[in-house]
């Protein structure tokens, strides 16, 4: 799960070395969501405060 | 700006952020620093961010690709941000090594900031914009090795990740590889 953003964008790099900007560009939003997804999965990680 | 000065200063920030992310592979494979789960949410977002780049090198410098650059800092920032704040209150710990006295999600953040502004920068130059040629027709050393070490970094992370999380959710904080 947490190797997905990677994979997307090396598929986005790959369409873009292909010269498929716009699956590219697919690629990289769909990563990118994927990426603030798990980001706010793990929003509270560590937060051990003890106060 | 000339489009060789433009291709040259958009292959020396591919460059930096190349050297950003195998300095975190080196932490984490020589010093046994294993990445938290924000850590690796870092890792991907320089890439975004070296995405943008990545497109003006390959199919010419266009605006929406500075935009995609500033997207992905953006959004690298972000998550460095919160991760500075979780601990920034005395006593609430901390993760990972330091580097030059200070841990490297606050390198990161800086780092985020810093690709912001350089692009920034860069969207004033709009004579790099009119000739739409794909910089990839010329692709000199520097422009090469900065793209294929990024697409080694991409790949790289993902076994990366894969060897420390598996196919689910990582650990809060990782003592080893899973795999």
């Amino acid at each position: 799960m947490m190797s997905l953003p990677f994979v997307l964008f090396a598929c986005g790099l790959g369409a873009a070395w292909l010269r498929q900007r716009e699956v590219a560009l697919g690629f990289w939003t769909a990563g990118l969501v994927v990426l603030l997804a798990l980001f706010r999965a793990h929003y509270g990680d560590a937060l051990n405060i003890a106060l | 700006m000339p489009s060789d000065l433009s291709r040259l200063l958009n292959a020396l920030g591919l460059v930096a952020i190349d050297t950003l992310l195998a300095l975190a592979f080196i932490d984490q494979l020589w010093f046994r620093d294993l990445p938290c789960p924000v850590c690796i949410l870092q890792r991907a977002a320089f890439i975004a961010a070296g995405f943008g780049i990545a497109l003006n090198l390959v199919l010419g410098p266009r605006p929406s690709h500075y935009g995609v650059t500033i997207l992905g800092a953006v959004a690298g920032g972000a998550i460095a941000l919160r991760q500075m704040l979780l601990y920034i209150v005395p006593g609430s710990g901390s993760y990972g090594n330091e580097v030059f006295g200070m841990h490297l999600y606050s390198w990161a953040f800086i780092g985020f900031v810093v690709i912001v502004v350089g692009a920034a920068i860069m969207l004033f130059y709009d004579r790099q914009f009119g000739r739409g040629e794909p910089l990839s027709s010329r692709l000199d050393a520097l422009t090469l090795t900065a793209l294929v070490t990024f697409a080694v970094v991409a790949v790289g992370n993902i076994f990366s990740t894969l060897f420390l999380c598996g196919l689910g959710f990582c650990p809060e904080a990782p003592v080893g590889y899973v795999l």
